[in-house]
């Protein structure tokens, strides 16, 4: 009886023991009330420290790597006349023609990429120069939005046209027969017959914009297979005439390739001319409060955030937990031809306002400044980035590093964008940087 | 000789395993209640031995036959040759709820080991290891505003840890109806509180590890008025545990990104004061089988001056009294040794939340089932229904039964066997 009730002792025992608690201590769903007890942890939103916002311009911009050809003025009220011309060298896809062949006809061909920006339903004109210089670089090995090749007065193709941007049709001009006979003959009778003969005497063309043209900025593929000039002749047969042609196209084979985009922005504010070289920054406070983005010409916006570690004085010990600047275009300063894009992209610049690096996203994908328009019908749009990792990084490494960061939009070099932000001084509209800060510990 | 060997054997096993489960962390809470968020979390009044079932009674009780650990006088009644020891299991199921909000949990664990021995005629002594207090609770929705704009977060607090009291006790009889006794108590654990919340794309981790230890001496002395009624009487002195805290800080921003804002970084924790406490004990033989006690204690919180975010800390009643009724200790019939236990226990509570003082009460009952005629072993089952708290206001009402197990064992050493 009594090793009976021991052994039976013994099994609860060692059953209770195992079986343990049978729920989680930590899975509740019990709200408790703010009574009963409260938060440890006091979270602070700080959106009064001062952020400078300054515009700088470029001394120039590469747009000898460019991924299109861009074409077009047009005249802006804060930028000036807005005009884009391109200089590109070419070669023939073959150097032998026929010798019963008979020359027809040359034709320059322009395929559109998508690419627009301002008002599409003026007309555009466009003039063909031959170019008389080679294409030499400057100093170094690129072309610039500044950089110009010598050409003839002559006119030797010229188009008006209505832009038609999502076409997939190409644009034709017809080049002076002059042209054309010069290149048949010169193959025909093995005149040419290599690039190197071929580039002596042919150094390329300028494919300008009317002089007088209020229109749109019209962008065009940049490819061997797209943008040509195609040299048409007839060879006659037995019973019929056969058409056939030779492409002179784009020259990709030389380094560096003959070809940029000559992007200039003549005659923009007053305050925009005091920018005279790179390592000038236009504080928005003595710019009617405004800063300024403009692709191909070189603008762009700087932000610095110089009181960062004032963040510090709200006590006690704590982390950052999330950081968002919020800057907005200037109502007005936008519409459906001067368009806002979905995102800028964000850099890092030095004091000489050379960018250092690219601001990357957690995840690694280039960080951007995206544009919310979820209130646009209170006129309540902004760009918001989120700085939460860059500042992190500041506050638990080096508070007084100054780095300054830059709004650029993506293809900078190959886009006439502009985008006009408010500075920091306009109380409804000011750019503005909100931290989030958790302090875990009110003693210092 | 075998037998105590063997016995002994898998009482230091069992000593082992419970020093572990006590020094390694907790993984499980020995409660599961929303007031363990205050203070040192519930105090226990869980004990030792029959006194669960008898309301948590026995100051005055008189005792040759087992340890009696809420009185160290007592000690001193342990019968020469005799080794007493105690295991114990405690199961708590609490059903707890406000005026929107129910939720049940259920915990089981070890609660405590003890022994007891005599070390000369009239002068004994043991070690008893018992939980002092048990934090385990979950609170979720706290709702917080974050400064310097009109949006809230919400925060969700856990809390888990538990302080142990290492009891050493001895009891001295200075006549056949005077005994004293000393205790000294090692009280130390730790108590792990978390908050965390989000906030869009970041999130937070405070966990904030609390280290505490003291030492706390009491005094005590039972009295026999005649055969059938003992007075007795406790003091626990006032003492301040030392508190250290560890904090580790982790977040989350971008979603993504986890970092480590401090790990383990200590950091100064306020002590804790214990209170001064008294104890006041009567214990009757109301005839051969029935036997009665009442204890009343008083805690004064007032004098330690302590607060918490919610409330202050308030002195504290404690009433209690049990009875119990054994058909014939002698018997051969094992039914009539079987031990019946009832008893009833009034807290007014040591804390004031919202001015409001969170009282409670338990209703006892237990059977004890001795294992065998020849010894004092006994293994005794408790029951009781508790509830804490009143809904009204803001604080929270809970209910809770609890389940006690304890195999009150007694070796006999040095004694020759009778039969062999």
């Amino acid at each position: 009886m009594t090793y009976k009730v021991r052994l039976l002792g013994l099994l609860v025992f060692i059953g209770l023991a195992v079986s343990c608690s049978t729920d989680s201590y930590n899975t509740s769903d019990f709200i408790a009330g703010d009574a009963f007890t409260s938060s440890n942890i006091r979270v602070v939103l700080v959106d009064t420290m001062t952020v400078e916002v300054s515009t700088i311009k470029f001394d120039s911009i590469n747009t000898g790597s460019s991924s299109r050809v861009l074409i077009g003025q047009y005249v802006d009220p804060i930028f000036g006349t807005v005009r884009s011309a391109n200089y590109s060298g070419f070669l023939p896809n073959s150097y032998y023609i026929s010798t019963d062949a008979k020359y027809d006809s040359i034709v320059l061909f322009l395929k559109y990429d998508g690419y627009y920006y301002n008002d599409t339903t003026k007309t555009n004109s466009i003039q063909v120069k031959r170019l008389i210089e080679n294409f030499n670089p400057d100093e170094d090995d690129y072309f610039y939005n500044t950089s110009t090749v010598a050409s003839n007065d002559e006119i030797i193709g010229t188009l008006s046209y209505s832009p038609r941007p999502q076409s997939t049709d190409s644009l034709q001009i017809k080049l002076s027969d002059n042209l054309g006979i010069e290149f048949f003959n010169n193959l025909q009778n093995k005149v040419i017959t290599n690039t190197a003969e071929f580039t002596s005497k042919f150094k390329g063309l300028s494919i300008q914009p009317g002089n007088e043209d209020n229109g749109s900025v019209i962008g065009f593929e940049k490819s061997t297979s797209t943008f040509f000039m195609r040299l048409y002749y007839s060879t006659a047969e037995e019973t019929d005439i056969v058409q056939s042609y030779t492409d002179i196209s784009l020259n990709s084979t030389d380094s560096p390739n003959p070809f940029f985009n000559q992007i200039s922005a003549e005659n923009p504010i007053s305050y925009l001319q005091e920018l005279t070289n790179g390592e000038m920054s236009l504080s928005s406070s003595k710019s009617n409060n405004q800063s300024y983005i403009q692709s191909g010409t070189g603008y762009a916006t700087t932000i610095e955030l110089p009181y960062l570690k004032t963040i510090k004085n709200i006590g006690g010990q704590g982390t950052l937990l999330k950081a968002a600047l919020k800057i907005k275009p200037v109502l007005g300063s936008y519409n459906d031809f001067l368009m806002l894009r979905d995102y800028l992209t964000v850099y890092q610049v030095d004091s000489n306002n050379d960018i250092t690096q690219q601001l990357n996203a957690t995840d690694g994908s280039a960080l951007s400044a995206l544009l919310n328009t979820a209130n646009q019908e209170y006129n309540d749009v902004f760009y918001e980035i989120s700085l939460t990792s860059y500042i992190e990084n500041i506050l638990t490494t080096d508070l007084n590093s100054n780095n300054t960061l830059l709004l650029i939009p993506e293809n900078y070099s190959a886009t006439v964008d502009r985008f006009i932000l408010n500075g920091t001084n306009n109380t409804n509209y000011k750019t503005v940087l909100e931290l989030t800060y958790a302090v875990y510990d009110e003693n210092n | 000789m075998m037998k105590i060997t063997r016995k002994r054997f898998l009482f230091i096993t069992l000593f082992t395993l419970l020093l572990c489960q006590y020094s390694i962390a907790q993984s499980e809470a020995l409660t599961s209640s929303p007031y363990s968020l205050y203070g040192l979390g519930i105090i226990n009044q869980t004990s030792i031995g029959k006194s669960n079932a008898l309301g948590y009674t026995g100051i005055a009780r008189k005792t040759a036959t087992e340890i009696n650990n809420l009185n160290p006088a007592n000690y001193a009644l342990i019968p020469q040759n005799s080794f007493f020891y105690d295991i114990g299991v405690t199961g708590e199921l609490n059903n707890y709820s406000n005026r929107a909000y129910n939720e049940k949990k259920a915990n089981v664990n070890f609660s405590n080991l003890a022994f007891a021995f005599r070390i000369s005629e009239g002068l004994g002594a043991g070690i008893s290891m018992v939980p002092y207090s048990d934090v385990g609770y979950t609170l979720v929705g706290i709702q917080s505003n974050i400064e310097g704009s009109t949006e809230t977060f919400e925060s969700s607090v856990t809390g888990l840890g538990s302080l142990s009291d290492l009891k050493f006790n001895m009891g001295y009889s200075i006549s056949n109806k005077i005994r004293f006794g000393l205790t000294a108590s090692f009280l130390f654990g730790n108590i792990e509180e978390n908050e965390s919340f989000s906030l869009s794309t970041s999130s937070l981790s405070l966990t904030e590890t609390t280290n505490y230890n003291g030492v706390r001496f009491g005094l005590g002395a039972q009295y026999d008025v005649n055969d059938k009624i003992s007075i007795g009487s406790t003091v626990q002195l006032p003492t301040s545990l030392n508190a250290s805290l560890d904090r580790s800080v982790t977040k989350i921003i971008n979603s993504t990104t986890e970092i480590e804002v401090e790990t383990n970084e200590n950091d100064s924790a306020s002590n804790f004061d214990l209170p001064l406490e008294f104890g006041f004990g009567l214990h009757a033989n109301l005839t051969k089988s029935v036997a009665f006690s009442a204890d009343y204690k008083k805690n004064f919180w007032d004098a330690t001056n302590q607060s918490e975010l919610a409330g202050t800390y308030a002195d504290q009643d404690i009433f209690g009294f049990g009875f119990e009724y054994i058909k014939n200790k002698e018997s051969f019939k094992f039914a009539d040794r079987i031990n019946y236990r009832l008893g009833y226990n009034y807290d007014n509570g040591y804390l004031k939340v919202n001015n409001q003082k969170v009282d409670g009460y338990n209703i006892t009952a237990g059977i004890g089932l001795p294992v065998s005629l020849h010894s004092n072993s006994i293994i005794n089952f408790s029951y009781s229904y508790g509830s804490k708290g009143r809904i009204d206001n803001v604080l929270i009402k809970e209910n809770y039964h609890l389940f006690t197990l304890n195999m009150s064992l007694e070796d006999l050493w040095f004694r020759q066997r009778k039969i062999n």
